[in-house]
């Protein structure tokens, strides 16, 4: 109980903090201009560690430590703003979404009910991400609803896969930077908050690698869905290192202010 | 080897100390409990020693098993089960062991559990349904204290209650051959118990096990486990 307040509190301070670097971003769909299709601010997301902080680990192998997101988007496209690379008909759903939510009846997603918010959606949290690193693996464990991502680093995909909310993800290093191959998601999840489709053909390949010094993980993310998307596209995230946070107990599953009720959901 | 491991992991953290201790044994892997611990039992198989008004929730919960309404049971409800009966679910939990912090990562439910290392029990905390754990090596016996705990969950999976004052204690040990483990439990919670109490419950290592993906979310409530 307490963890949803303190947690709701965060996310508000956030949305104060809502960010405009550079280019200001669409403010609606395609630059429609249609109000009915107003985006959802993006959040500015965590600064760099308080002064006092451990300093980032400038090993470009090491990933364990807390990282937390800098500049979470609700519509994960090429740009902040702009959409993914629909197809005409998951476009035309995506609008439709976005009307439900700015109605304030938003559709309800898996995550709304306590389920995993899928990819590449999982990594656009505005929670930390804690990653723990063993020989054969990369464990990420996500503050957000307790999800848990497991990259293997020591096996391909299996040939037989059932679809999962957040797949099968194998990994290997390419000089610094760790790839992460992704299959075999259900598509009971969006790509993102406002509600891009995937299909169960996504396909994610995510490049991490550690810049300025440790201070910052840097993650290439390329999209690919030949059933959803006209053409795979790629965008980029920064996570910041946060020694001095430690990832709290999330119980979705209690008092869930989110809770969907005949398919759609109230309250964001 | 194991050694090695540990004394990279050490090195890579920026710890390495001249000084330093034989290694720890590792715990890392997946372990499944060996046997079924349903109802949990004082080390001479004798009932928990309950006050009496914690026998009366108890005998309460047990009424309600009996005619299966399971309602008391935040686990039905995809709620994480408090400590230790989260150690003590059939379902299998991943230990990855760093130098500062032991990761339990539970299949049920994909619920996480940290043990941070070399602290002391916080004095006030905010109440979890895992509480708060800080762990020690004790020789070869990694020691886990838990405090902080949210007061609804339940003990065992047969519906033994506790209370916000209850404070944990594990002691887990390797065997000989690194494939078994032993917990030994101590239950202080002055106000649920006459007295303080021990119990026990051994693990078995499967190597190469992966879990599924388990969202109790998205599992029909009559497939969840339940007491």
């Amino acid at each position: 109980m307490r963890n949803v307040i303190k947690a709701s509190m965060m996310l508000s301070g956030l949305l104060v903090a809502a960010a405009s670097i550079g280019a200001p971003p669409p403010k609606t769909l395609n630059d429609s201009g249609d109000p009915t299709l107003a985006l959802t601010p993006g959040l500015r997301g965590a600064d760099k560690a308080p002064p006092g902080a451990a300093p980032g680990n400038p090993d470009p192998h090491d990933f364990n430590g807390v990282w937390w997101m800098s500049g979470y988007q609700y519509l994960i496209g090429p740009e902040p703003g702009v959409a993914p690379p629909l197809k005409p008909e998951y476009m035309a759903i995506l609008e439709r979404r976005i009307r439900a939510k700015n109605r304030g009846v938003p559709e309800a997603d898996a995550s709304t009910q306590c389920m995993p918010h899928g990819m590449p959606r999982i990594m656009e949290s505005p929670y930390p991400i804690e990653i723990v690193q063993t020989a054969e693996r990369v464990t990420f464990l996500h503050e957000v609803a307790h999800n848990l991502r497991r990259i293997w680093l020591n096996r391909d995909h299996p040939k037989k896969l059932t679809p999962t909310f957040l797949g099968d993800s194998v990994g290997h290093w390419e000089g610094d930077t760790m790839v992460v191959d992704t299959i075999g998601v259900n598509d009971r999840t969006f790509i993102d908050d406002e509600g891009s489709s995937h299909s169960t053909q996504e396909h994610v390949i995510e490049r991490y690698r550690k810049i300025d010094n440790g201070s910052t993980l840097e993650l290439m993310v390329t999209v690919e869905d030949p059933v959803t998307l006209e053409h795979p596209y790629t965008y980029r995230r920064v996570f910041r290192w946060r020694p001095d946070v430690r990832p709290q107990e999330y119980v979705c599953e209690e008092n869930n202010r989110n809770a969907p009720v005949n398919g759609v959901t109230v309250a964001k | 080897m194991r050694a090695l491991r540990v004394l990279l992991a050490t090195a890579a953290c920026g710890l390495i100390s001249l000084n330093a201790q034989a290694a720890p044994p590792d715990l890392s892997g997946v372990w499944f409990i060996s046997t079924h611990v349903g109802a949990l039992k004082t080390l001479d198989g004798h009932a928990p020693p309950l006050t009496p008004e914690a026998r009366k929730i108890y005998e309460a919960h047990r009424a309600l098993a009996a005619r299966g309404d399971y309602s008391y049971d935040g686990v039905t409800e995809c709620l994480p089960p408090g400590l230790p009966r989260l150690m003590l679910m059939q379902e299998p939990f991943e230990i990855l062991q760093k130098p500062k912090v032991i990761y339990f990562v539970h299949q049920l439910n994909r619920l996480p559990r940290r043990a941070y290392l070399d602290e002391a029990l916080p004095t006030d905390v905010d109440p979890h349904y895992l509480g708060y754990s800080v762990a020690k090596w004790d020789g070869d016996t990694l020691v886990i204290d838990t405090n902080g705990f949210e007061d609804g969950t339940l003990l065992d999976n047969a519906g033994l209650p506790h209370s916000d004052a209850l404070h944990l204690t594990e002691r887990y040990q390797l065997s000989q051959d690194g494939k078994h483990m032993h917990l030994g439990l101590t239950i202080d919670d002055p106000k649920t118990f006459t007295q303080t109490w021990s119990a026990q419950a051994d693990y078995v290592k499967r190597a190469g096990y992966e879990f599924p993906e388990d969202v109790c979310a998205a599992t029909p409530p009559a497939k969840r486990p339940r007491s």
